[in-house]
């Protein structure tokens, strides 16, 4: 989990505070992922249970306690930062299903909707790029944090696109000889024979 | 509307000079960048500027001036003495025209020697006889008591400045040593005016106004126009004429080479339209790259021509035997070669200019190139100029070549030319259509040479007018050297030497003897004997012949040319000399020539004695055939012995003892043929002729004529080279113009041998194509000329250089082919070219 | 005023069975200050329509009109006046023209306009030191890095007066850092009050403009709605956070 090991990776700088930790991790990410206080603290303790992190005093008020990162945190943050992220199983992904689905749909035009999606976005792409106009709250995070947005939104206009050039070729296909078709199929199924 | 109406209005429509100037810059920055792939178009206009600078310096300061003796002054009189009639001509001449310079001279002969030289009494400082004096050394006589001497003369009399000289009764004191920076043979002693008593002849140079008729003034006074009449065919005038040629060719290599250059830039020159140069301004781009290649060219050309000629112009002193200055060059024929370079180059860029524009920014901006231009497919104007020139061609022959003639041969070449052009497009159709059936690569090559004729046309064009000069000149120089008649050639091997006695090779009156009577009398020929033995022994030989003559010569009693050269006795002692046995000659055999093809020909006549004043007719009158008996011998029996020497004055053809005797002929001694076991060297030739000249012989030695074989072999090689240039500058671009498909091609598994044949037949095809049409155009000039010509029937086509003309058209496509093989390793340059800027 | 309007434009390429439609009945508007994109897969038309609205190429039917003036029936010298004063041109990899320096690169529509050498170079070191190029302004395009000859391209297509840029995938050919910059001086060029108009495939290139019409088949089929403003995305409900 990613804010888990965020704040393993603040500590690893030395010790802090609850509120400050919250305070620069939403610095770090640009303000692009704001962090509420439950979240951090539930964190931290759930850090302190597994012995990766560790504090003076278990009684004392959460905003006065100080966190310092174990031996043990050290060494699973430095896993964490080599271990690559789980890309095996594909995201059950809202918009792949609304397009499998309008493809089957015989009433619905599939390219349209694959516009709308489109359209919304690229407007989003435009919202994000805006922000890098700004340039006074342009600092390295922040650029690095509105890039992955950016390039996220961008794969899935890409796949949009070739959704939309497949489907194409797949009608255009259809349409052709349903004999060849057949030939074809028997010439395969003739191979494995 | 954020313009600035103001300035905006202010400004050209088009740009005006500001956008001229920027186009033009860039231009001449191209050219710097890219002069490589012009290189062979400037190499070309260099060569022609240089070759034209030296060449037109040398040829015309070679000869004496006939202007020599004039100085400053535009008339020049002579008079043999200085008679009162003579003083008074000349005092009117004064009074009516102001300043007169004379000049006495007395021809005064060095004791115990056939030499001579003047002694001049002139003012050197006088107005006109200036230019004919100069000082080497010393100074000037001022007195009466001095002399100056040309050095010639000191070295008769062993003189220096300062010796005291007495001639002709006054003794005068050396104070100078001068020469006649005009004539540097002119031998005199120069005395202060008044000194000469008895002149042999005066001179008075002076100057009537602009327009008086010189026969007013008298027989004695020549003018320089009176002298320069009749002289129109001058070294100044051929220069014009053949750099005019010269750059016409030069301009076709150009076409073809811009062509490539503006393909190279097409996406600049899409850029450049997208930035929104008009069309005068592209137009202007490859125009201003044509004027700086050309005037490169010429400038560059003009400096080493102008080195050269600075290297070379001490020696042509020494040899043209007066001071040559350093710009004494003949100007105008220079600036009108440079005026025609730059011309040449521009015009050859204006096609390719038009080109350009034609193409849409957008086309030229993908680096498409242009779409196959629809060029003409008929052949019929190409071909209906073969015609024209063929006619124009025969005018020119009917006329000899003279008058009227030479614009018809000019107007005719040029036609055939330009026909060339227009057909090798054609021709390439034609190839295209042949090679349907040619493996992949030949049949692609061709397709391609078919489909951008444009400029593979301009490039087929330029190769075969190449080969059209190359091939005229050994054609010509075939049939002319292979005349067995009018023999041509060099006059003798560089071992043999002919010191002829006064009766000359023709005996007298013959050509070049004016002497009347009998000629040499015997008495005085034992001493000439004598000085020819000794001439011989100096020079380290022991072959003397004895070379006779008679009053016989040959005849060809048929139009076209008559028979050249001495006809020498065939005495035992020359026969010997040149290893022919007695029975290696027919006991009848009147005649005997080394002269291929001799034997064979036909209304060959022996004429002497007293034919021509009998007939009273000159040479060649072919309505006496056959020949009345007297005095005239028809059909003699003639055979060829090769085993003569080849030399046009050597005995290459000879008159045997047997038809001396028959026909009762007096054998004259002419001279003898010396001939040495190694090449004489100058030095021993200036000994040889002053030998010869004290004992009253003269010599004749190896002349500079060249060969026929060096120079069908020199215009061979020229014409392949330039052959192969026009190939090596456009196979590059037009394979580079199909790179796209050559891409392709390799990319669906050609191999690079595919590669290799497309450049190779490309090559092959183009230096093939381009050496059959030259030559069948040439084949054609020649017939057309020879058929109405009087002098060179068709007939003298019949020496065919098989050799040289098999090398033209078969060994040079192959080593196009050959050489387009090994070039073809490496990509085309368009490939890689186009990804980068 | 629009800087660029096109009227019911279409282009056909093409006669008879090989006859291929380009554009279909375009209408598109641009106005001084604003960016627009077009995108659209490859071969959709775009490249066409962006030389018909630079005048390289005229519609089959419909009106061109550059700064209130048609291009459809105007002289080739006129529409050469035009793209010399009020177009500027920037393509995807070549732009620079080799043997003139980047300045001269850069001065020379002016000097093609009539402007006298020194004041046309004057112009063109301004224009390079507004985009921070005038230490490399007297080296020649190759010895000029990709992302380099591409702002040297703008500075040429904004120098003088020149009131619209339009631009082939500007940044097709560099990494996404040099093509962020290259449509940055793009961006700033509008707020001069330059109309721009960029046709792209990218997504990431487009989002850059105020407007992205959508090309398919030659055909004008949808375009973005005036964004949000971006302080909408920042503004998070802390219920909601993103994925982790």
């Amino acid at each position: 989990m990613s804010v888990r090991h965020s704040l393993l990776a603040l500590l690893s700088e030395g010790p802090k505070y609850g509120f400050q930790l919250r305070q620069e991790f939403e610095a770090s990410t640009g303000d692009v992922w704001p962090l509420n206080v439950g979240q951090v603290y539930t964190t931290l303790d759930r850090l302190e249970r597994d012995g990766l992190a560790e504090s003076d005093d278990i009684d004392a008020d959460e905003r006065q306690r100080n966190f310092r990162i174990t031996q043990n945190g050290v060494e699973e943050l430095a896993r964490w930062l080599r271990m690559p992220p789980d890309l095996t199983q594909p995201p059950r992904d809202e918009l792949v299903i609304k397009i499998l689905v309008a493809s089957r749909l015989p009433d619905v035009d599939v390219y349209d909707v694959i516009q709308v999606h489109r359209r919304y976005l690229v407007q989003l792409m435009q919202q994000w790029t805006r922000l890098k106009e700004d340039e006074v709250r342009f600092d390295l995070a922040f650029a690095l944090a509105v890039d992955a947005e950016l390039f996220r939104l961008d794969a899935v206009v890409r796949w949009l696109d070739a959704a939309d050039g497949r489907l194409r070729r797949s009608r255009q296909e259809s349409t052709t000889d349903i004999t060849e078709e057949v030939t074809r199929i028997r010439r395969r199924t003739g191979a494995h024979r | 509307m954020t313009h600035h109406t103001d300035s905006v209005g202010q400004r050209p429509l088009d740009g005006g000079m500001p956008a001229r100037r920027a186009v033009t810059r860039w231009a001449w920055r191209l050219l710097r960048r890219e002069w490589r792939q012009q290189s062979l178009v400037l190499a070309l206009i260099t060569l022609a500027v240089a070759v034209t600078t030296v060449g037109v310096g040398v040829s015309t300061n070679t000869p004496l001036s006939p202007y020599v003796g004039f100085g400053n002054a535009q008339d020049m009189a002579t008079f043999s003495n200085s008679s009162a009639s003579t003083m008074a001509t000349i005092a009117s001449w004064h009074k009516r025209y102001g300043a007169v310079d004379v000049i006495d001279n007395e021809t005064v002969t060095v004791p115990g020697s056939v030499d001579t030289f003047s002694l001049r009494a002139q003012n050197p400082y006088g107005p006109y006889g200036q230019p004919l004096l100069a000082l080497v050394s010393g100074h000037l006589p001022t007195k009466t008591g001095e002399v100056a001497m040309t050095s010639g003369v000191a070295s008769d009399f062993n003189l220096r400045v300062g010796s005291d000289w007495t001639v002709k009764g006054v003794t005068r004191k050396v104070v100078g040593i001068v020469e006649n920076p005009k004539n540097l043979l002119d031998q005199f002693a120069l005395v202060l005016p008044g000194q000469v008593t008895t002149p042999t002849s005066v001179t008075v140079l002076f100057d009537a106004p602009v327009g008086t008729p010189s026969k007013s003034l008298g027989p004695n006074v020549i003018t320089p126009m009176s002298v320069a009449q009749g002289n129109l065919l001058n070294p100044e005038t051929i220069s014009i004429a053949l750099v005019t040629m010269a750059m016409l060719l030069i301009a076709l290599v150009a076409i073809a080479g811009f062509t490539v250059l503006a393909q190279r830039r097409l996406r600049s020159i899409g850029m450049l339209g997208a930035l929104g140069a008009t069309d005068e301004h592209i137009k202007l781009v490859v125009r201003a790259n044509g004027v700086f290649v050309g005037l490169v060219g010429a400038v560059v050309g003009f400096v080493v021509g102008f080195a050269a000629w600075l290297a070379y112009r001490p020696h042509l002193e020494v040899s043209a035997h007066h001071v040559i200055g350093v710009f004494q060059l003949p100007w105008i024929v220079i600036v009108v070669a440079v005026a025609l370079a730059v011309a040449a180059a521009y015009f050859a860029a204006t096609r390719p200019a038009r080109a350009m524009i034609r193409i849409s920014t957008v086309s030229a901006l993908a680096g498409h190139p242009a779409p196959p231009k629809k060029l003409h497919r008929s052949a019929v104007p190409g071909v209906v100029l073969v015609v024209v020139a063929f006619v124009l061609v025969g005018v020119a022959g009917a006329r000899g070549g003279n008058g009227g003639g030479m614009a018809a041969l000019v107007i005719g070449f040029v036609t055939l030319t330009v026909a060339v052009v227009l057909l090798s497009p054609f021709l390439l159709t034609v190839l295209d259509r042949f090679s349907r059936r040619a493996p992949l690569a030949i049949r692609m090559a061709m397709r391609d040479l078919a489909r951008y004729r444009a400029r593979s046309g301009a490039a087929l064009g330029a190769i075969s007018v190449g080969v059209l000069i190359a091939v005229v000149v050994i054609i010509a120089t075939a049939a002319r050297f292979g005349n067995a008649l009018d023999y041509a050639g060099p006059n003798l091997s560089s071992t043999q030497l002919i010191i002829y006695t006064p009766n000359g090779p023709y005996g007298p009156g013959g050509p070049g003897n004016s002497s009347k009577g009998g000629g040499v009398p015997t008495t005085s020929l034992a001493p000439m004997a004598q000085s020819a033995r000794a001439i011989a022994a100096a020079l380290g030989s022991h072959v003397v012949i004895k070379l006779e003559t008679t009053s016989a010569t040959l005849q060809h009693a048929a139009s076209g040319r008559s028979f050249s050269g001495p006809l020498y006795v065939a005495t035992p002692q020359l026969l010997r000399a040149f290893g022919i046995g007695k029975s290696a000659v027919g006991p009848t055999t009147e005649i005997l020539s080394m002269r291929p093809g001799f034997a064979g020909l036909s209304k060959m006549q022996i004429v002497y004695g007293n034919y021509y004043s009998g007939q009273g007719s000159g040479p060649g009158r072919s309505e006496s055939w056959p020949c009345p008996t007297s005095d005239c011998l028809a059909n003699p029996s003639m055979q060829e012995i090769s085993s003569l020497p080849a030399g046009t004055s050597a005995p290459n053809t000879v008159i045997t003892e047997y038809a001396v005797k028959r026909l009762g002929l007096t054998p004259i001694t002419s001279g003898w043929l010396v001939k040495t076991s190694k090449p004489l060297s100058a030095g021993q030739l200036t000994g040889a002729r002053s030998t010869a000249a004290a004992a009253g012989l003269s010599i004749e030695s190896k002349s500079s004529i060249p060969t026929s074989a060096t120079i069908i072999d020199w215009a061979t090689f020229v014409g392949i080279l330039l052959a192969l240039g026009v190939l090596a500058m456009t196979i590059g671009l037009i394979r580079s113009e199909t790179a796209d498909d050559l891409r392709i091609l390799v990319a669906s598994g050609a191999s690079s041998g595919t590669r290799r044949s497309l450049t190779a037949a490309t090559a092959g095809a183009l230096a093939f194509v381009g050496a059959v049409v030259g030559t069948a155009a040439a084949y054609v000039a020649m017939i057309g000329f020879s058929r109405t010509n009087a002098l060179d029937g068709i007939s003298s086509l019949a020496s065919v250089p098989v050799a040289n003309l098999l090398l033209i058209l078969v060994v040079m496509p192959l080593v196009a082919a050959m050489v387009g093989w090994l070039a073809a390793w490496r990509e085309p340059k368009g490939l890689s070219g186009r990804l980068i800027q | 005023m629009s800087m660029l309007e096109l009227r019911n434009v279409s282009k056909v390429y093409g006669e008879g069975a090989t006859e291929v439609d380009a554009l279909r009945n375009i209408d598109l508007e641009v106005d001084r200050g604003s960016l627009v994109a077009i995108m659209g897969p490859s071969g959709s038309g775009k490249s066409t329509l962006l030389t018909i609205a630079g005048s390289l190429e005229l519609p089959t039917t419909g009106d061109v009109m550059i700064d209130g003036s048609n291009v459809v029936g105007m002289s080739r010298n006129d529409k050469a006046r035009l793209r010399r004063r009020t177009i500027g041109y920037v393509f995807q990899d070549f732009n620079l023209l080799a043997g003139l320096t980047a300045v001269e690169n850069v001065s020379l529509p002016l000097e093609l306009d009539g402007v006298p050498m020194k004041k046309a170079r004057a112009q063109g070191m301004s224009a390079l030191d507004e985009l921070g190029l005038s230490h490399r302004a007297e080296r020649f395009p190759d010895e000029l890095s990709g992302g380099e000859r591409q702002r040297v391209a703008i500075a040429r297509a904004v120098v003088g007066e020149r009131s619209l840029l339009l631009a082939d995938e500007p940044s097709g050919a560099l990494d996404s850092v040099n093509g962020e910059a290259v449509m940055r001086m793009i961006l700033s060029a509008c707020h001069r009050g330059v109309a721009a108009l960029v046709v792209t495939h990218d997504a990431k290139l487009a989002s850059w403009a105020d407007r992205v019409v959508f090309l398919r088949d030659g055909k004008a089929v949808d375009e973005t709605l005036s964004p949000p403003g971006p302080e909408e995305l920042l503004d998070h409900d802390a219920t909601n956070p993103p994925a982790s």
